[in-house]
């Protein structure tokens, strides 16, 4: 029976480790030149391997569609026909926008040429150089040619691997807008530049002649770019479909080393399609001190406690786990600007949950309790909930006032003058009557 | 003694007094079922429906103190009015309106009448308006006689100028004031008459209910202490007036506190501080009467007055420290802009804005007021004949309120009483006379008939009345035009001249009273056409006519406000001018940014900002605030005069009054100086997001052929504006409210122009990475 049992769970955690492990569904489209299906069995069969339902698409077929009835057909959509300019009537960079929109991850590959993706490619801020410039580097020396160039994988990352083996990679760099949604995987090579290869002497020595102007080149290049959409679908642009390419896993970087690229492949779809990094708010409350009913309308100054529990999706049993590891976030108390800015730590003892004591300010309205946590590579956590801050009731407020003394001292000599002076008075009046009784 | 028509004699006085008694309750009763039939026109022509803007939120205010109680209803936050701000209700509201509305539900309730708050929201101000025909009566008997008093019932019962906020629907504070001013007028005369303390805590606690009514408390807080400061000047201090006033004075300004919104107002602002120098002055006065009634020397009494002015004095000295300390609190804006017409315009637009609070046209007061405008005069004059001190009264509230009626049109339901009061002083007066069966005698001086008139139900004690002529008589002065034709109403002047003046025969009575009653029935024609076809309309729901003569309702309001209740989440924002912020909440049920209890100005010109900036401008404002949707009034296609365009340059020169660097009132003109909405159009006012949201996508109704605004009589664009911020949400049947919603951040961060072209296929230029380097040189 203990035997059995046993087996059961390491059947389950076998099937679970086969299993999709994506957060978000395990449903892939592929498109790619059936050509070219072949050449990436290392990347595909990996996806495959870890539970993802892979379906190939030729570009310029009209099925399966990537949206049906409004709703995207597919969790994750990758673009390896970096090639083609031409695209079935419902790949248009609109549409992939309108499927970011809808919460479908895109894995992107981009070519030399001019095509509708390096159009796409700008709406996400990055800039690429004129067409027919790969990125060209000559160091290290190597019998390959200069525009088949290995990055060393930077020292710490949040998306990679630590301790990667050199990636090979060829293919166009692109410039990094200000947009703050972007997050560079992997910059080029400091010593690497955009260039027509042939040509690539005669750029270097034009640009000497300008200063360095209208040169791209350096480590400020990306060729391997991430981005977090602020609906929560990610999207990652590689500049060179062959990095994913068995010819590149295959290929040694120096003798006896493997190249980095199937890790690096891995590591960046594990990213692009919500396996790692990915935190979710799965429930806030907020109630009085001393209580743990939530109230719709809290009176000003009132203590109010704050609670937030934060998952972490785990990619090695699918679940999500109660996430204590942040240590940056805040609380804002907001009406139209925060009243209240406070850190919101982790309660020690109390996985995934974080808690806040505060006073609320001495201001009636409409507060919002806003959580708003962007942090490059992982997942927005945003949460807002409204609650009325009121002034307190008419019975609300202290009885008696030690200030108002003069006051009370004012009415209760009144009321007692005016009872003696009523008295007085009721009694002068009866003497006056006696006496003129006696007068008569 | 000669009469011009034969009395019946053998009645007995008591058989007299009876029948006038009967008639005077039988006329009273059908002057209050007139009185409230003629404002049922609202309901007739078109339903049970609460009217125009402030009385959405005083119903909405009812229900909420009808379903919850009065406590739940004083401690009342409304967190979806000024959103984000909200509004404390219990602390900023007059409650005698809806505490009224829901003393009568219980009441009814509890009788087992289980009406519906809504009718008895619509049928109050009705209904109240039969009791100031009452209170007008008590008033005006004070003033002359029972006779006068139902001429001044009758008049204010059908009035235009007190229906025009009194029909039903129009579910306003000033429906159940102009009933507590004129009782409240009522108690003080009677008070100061009688000298009585019961009649002073009477007006004390109708002023107490005034002020829980409504803002125009003031006026009577101030007519009051005028009244009393104007008789102790003319030399008329009685104790009488002392134990009415202070006995008004002490128990209304305690009770008045106790109303949130006023609290310590009364103690501590200019407009209240009359009543307070009044009061401190009767008890100087009263104090000084005391002491020279027990003082004989000349010389201390002298001491005494010089101590006196030198209090006086002081007294004025510290009013004026303690105002420029700011420990009272300086004429508020509003009362500014009454003595001086021009203020608002120029320091407080929001003010200026409201229709109400402009200058009052002159052909308004015949409107209004008709022929009792013409009577006014003569009416007030007449009090000067007898010039006793409710009549001093009369005096002062008509000089004032004619004063007020003239700069604000609004005013003019403070004018509306006094008018008809005096009207009907003048009136019974011509009537008393020409109805009067008595001829002059040759000799001495004519007695009038010891029987009453039967044809005027009015004429009670003759004998009293004939008293009041001759005093009138004695008051008038001699060798002024005016007061002889005065004097010449008079039956006869006392041993004047050896052939007495008077009426002789029924020809020239027939012939004036003919002319009168003519007046009276021409009155209550024009009173009856006004209420029908100006003053019933709802203003919620338009009506129009169909070239065969049927009516046909325009309902669009409605219909918005509807969509927006049924297809919008329950906490949806929505922003719109000041004015619709009311009925949005009353019947969308939905947060509002700004509405029409107008106390925060930036937050009105935040709106306006919005409004009249350009879309990159206002889209982080319409965020920031939490905006869903966006609610405009557009007139355009139906040529409704009343929309979002129109009122534009008000919110055009709200939002510069706080943002004079960023909104500038003449960008919005043609360099012409013209407001052109056409191809000529400023491109500030072309950019501005209120006309985007007016006229976006106004051209394509016409397909492609000249697309008119009904309005401004122009032509707009063929190329019509694109919106990138908003989205087209609803339009109503006859574009008369358009709703947009507000749209979301851009998924990739981009700016929602940028995403807006990239949608619609619109390529984007090619940008350089930005050089993070200088250049070697």
């Amino acid at each position: 029976m203990l035997s059995f049992s046993t087996f059961a769970l390491f059947f389950l955690s076998l099937s679970s480790l086969l299993h999709a492990k994506s957060s978000d569904g395990d449903s892939v489209l592929v498109v790619v030149e059936e050509v070219h299906q072949k050449d990436f069995t290392i990347f595909f069969d990996g996806l495959k391997e870890q539970g993802y339902e892979l379906t190939f698409r030729a570009p310029k077929d009209e099925t399966p569609v990537i949206v049906e009835h409004d709703v995207p057909a597919f969790s994750h959509v990758i673009i390896f026909a970096s090639e083609s300019k031409n695209f079935a009537r419902d790949i248009t960079p609109q549409s992939l926008v309108e499927l970011m929109s809808g919460g479908t991850n895109l894995l992107i590959a981009l070519s030399q040429k001019q095509t509708p993706l390096s159009s796409l490619a700008s709406e996400f801020s990055l800039i690429l150089p004129p067409p027919g410039t790969p990125l060209v580097s000559f160091f290290p020396e190597r019998k390959d040619p200069p525009s088949v160039i290995p990055i060393d994988a930077p020292a710490s990352s949040l998306i990679l691997s630590p301790k990667l083996a050199p990636i090979w990679f060829s293919g166009v760099p692109h410039a990094l807008g200000s947009n703050p949604f972007l997050i560079p995987i992997l910059n080029a090579p400091a010593e690497s530049f955009a260039a027509d290869s042939d040509g690539a002497a005669d750029a270097l020595v034009d640009a000497t002649e300008k200063g360095g102007e209208g040169l791209w080149a350096g480590s400020q290049l990306s060729v391997a770019t991430g981005f977090q959409a602020i609906g929560g679908a990610r999207a990652t642009w590689v500049g060179g479909v062959d990095l994913f390419s068995d010819k590149f896993a295959k290929k040694e970087v120096s003798k006896g080393v493997k190249s980095g690229n199937t890790q690096f492949a891995r590591d960046v779809a594990a990213w692009t399609f919500q396996e790692s990094r990915v935190l979710r708010i799965d429930s806030t409350t907020h109630h009085l001190v001393n209580t743990t009913t939530p109230l719709e309308q809290y009176t000003t100054n009132d203590n109010i406690v704050y609670t937030a529990e934060i998952s972490v999706y785990n990619p090695q049993t699918s679940t999500w786990e109660p996430y204590s590891g942040i240590t940056d976030l805040q609380l804002e108390f907001t009406m139209l600007d925060p009243h209240i800015r406070t850190a919101l730590p982790a309660v020690p003892g109390q996985p995934g949950k974080y808690s806040v004591t505060f006073r609320a300010p001495d201001r009636h309205g409409v507060f919002k309790f806003v959580i708003n946590y962007k942090r490059k590579g992982w997942t927005h956590l945003h949460s807002s909930t409204t609650v009325a801050l009121v002034p307190p009731r008419h019975d609300g407020y202290p009885r008696f006032l030690s200030a108002a003394w003069p006051y009370y001292a004012g009415a209760i000599s009144t009321s007692v003058g005016f009872f003696l002076f009523s008295a007085a008075w009721l009694a002068g009046e009866s003497r006056e009557s006696k006496k003129a009784k006696k007068a008569q | 003694m000669p009469k011009a028509f034969p009395l019946p004699s053998d009645l007995s006085p008591a058989t007299v007094a009876n029948t006038a008694s009967l008639l005077r309750i039988v006329a009273l009763s059908l002057i209050s079922g007139a009185a409230i039939a003629s404002r049922l026109f609202a309901v007739i022509n078109f339903e049970s429906i609460i009217h125009e803007f402030d009385p959405w939120f005083n119903y909405r205010a009812t229900r909420v103190l009808a379903s919850k109680g009065f406590y739940e209803f004083w401690n009342w936050f409304d967190p979806t009015a000024w959103y984000p701000l909200g509004r404390v209700v219990g602390g900023t509201v007059y409650p005698g309106l809806m505490a009224t509305s829901g003393v009568i539900y219980n009441l009814l309730h509890a009788l087992n009448l289980p009406v519906d708050i809504r009718n008895i929201c619509v049928l109050l101000a009705p209904g109240f308006s039969a009791l100031t025909a009452w209170a007008t009566y008590m008033f005006t008997k004070e003033m002359k006689d029972e006779s006068a008093g139902l001429l001044a019932a009758a008049f204010i019962g059908i009035v235009p100028g007190y229906i025009s906020r009194s029909v039903a629907g129009s579910y306003d504070n000033e429906a159940i004031a102009i009933f507590l001013l004129m009782f409240t007028f009522y108690c003080w005369i009677k008070a100061l008459k009688l000298g009585s303390a019961l009649f002073g805590t009477l007006a004390a606690i109708f002023y107490f209910y005034m002020v829980a009514a409504w803002g125009g408390y003031v006026f009577i807080t101030n007519m009051i202490p005028l009244h009393g400061l104007v008789l102790i000047l003319m030399g008329r201090f009685t104790s009488r007036l002392y134990v009415a006033y202070s006995s008004w004075y002490v128990i209304g300004t305690l009770s008045s506190m106790q109303v949130p919104f006023v609290g310590f107002q009364p103690v501590s602002t200019s407009e209240h501080m009359a009543a307070l120098g009044v009061f401190g002055l009767l008890q100087i006065v009263a104090f000084t009467q005391l002491v020279r009634s027990h003082v004989s020397s000349k010389q201390f009494q002298d001491l005494l007055f010089v101590a006196l002015v030198t209090a006086g004095l002081l007294g004025a000295v510290a009013f004026v420290g303690l105002t420029y300390k700011g420990a009272i609190a300086p004429w508020t804006g509003r009362f500014y802009s009454l003595w001086d017409t021009g203020y608002a315009k120029k320091y407080i637009p929001i003010i200026a804005s409201v229709s109400e609070h402009q200058p009052t046209a002159w052909p308004s007061f015949f409107m209004d007021l008709q022929f009792l405008i013409f009577l006014f005069p003569t009416g007030v004059i007449m009090c000067f004949h007898q010039l006793r001190d409710e009549h001093v009264f009369v005096i002062i509230y008509a000089v004032m309120a004619s004063y007020f009626a003239g700069v604000m049109v609004r005013l003019m339901l403070t004018l509306t009483p006094v008018v008809c009061v005096a009207a009907a002083v003048a009136f019974s007066s011509l009537l008393d006379t020409y109805v009067d069966a008595a001829e002059p005698e040759e000799e001495k001086s004519s007695e009038t008939s010891g029987a009453a008139t039967p044809s005027d139900a009015s004429s009670a004690s003759t004998s009293k009345k004939s008293k009041k002529e001759k005093a009138a008589a004695a008051a008038s002065t001699p060798g002024n035009a005016l007061t002889d034709l005065v004097a010449a109403t008079a039956p006869t002047k006392k041993g004047d001249a050896p052939k007495a003046k008077g009426i002789y025969g029924i020809d020239t009575r027939l012939a004036v009273i003919g002319n009168a009653f003519a007046m009276l029935a021409f009155f209550v024609l024009h009173c009856t056409w006004a209420t029908s076809n100006a003053y019933s309309s709802p203003s919620v729901v338009l009506a129009s006519h169909n070239p065969d003569g049927s009516q046909h309702i325009i309902d669009d309001f409605r219909e918005a406000y509807y969509w927006l209740r049924q297809n919008t989440p329950e906490t949806a924002v929505v922003m719109s001018w000041w004015d619709y912020g009311y009925q949005i909440a009353g019947m969308a049920d939905r947060p509002t940014l700004v509405d029409n209890n107008t106390w925060n100005n930036t937050h009105i010109a935040t709106v306006g900002k919005a409004m009249s900036s350009s879309e990159e401008v206002a889209y982080p404002i319409l965020r920031k605030h939490d905006v869903d949707y966006v609610l405009v009034i557009f007139g355009g296609l139906l040529g409704y005069s009343g929309d979002d365009i129109n009122k534009f340059l008000w919110m055009v020169r709200i939002a510069q009054g706080v943002w004079p660097e960023e909104i500038q009132e003449p960008n919005y003109f043609t360099p012409q100086g013209e407001y052109r909405i056409d191809d000529m159009a400023s491109p500030t006012m072309k950019n501005s997001l209120m006309y985007k949201m007016s006229y976006y996508r106004f051209s394509e109704l016409f397909g492609g052929g000249q697309s008119m605004d009904r309005v401004r009589n122009q032509q707009v664009p063929k190329v019509g504006p694109t919106l990138d911020v908003l989205d087209e949400a609803y339009t109503t049947e006859n574009w008369i409210v358009r709703i947009y919603e507000v749209r979301k951040e851009d998924l990739l961060g981009r700016d929602l122009k940028s995403a807006n072209a990239f949608a619609k296929g619109k390529k984007r230029k090619r940008s350089k990475p930005v050089s993070k380097r200088r250049p070697i040189l």
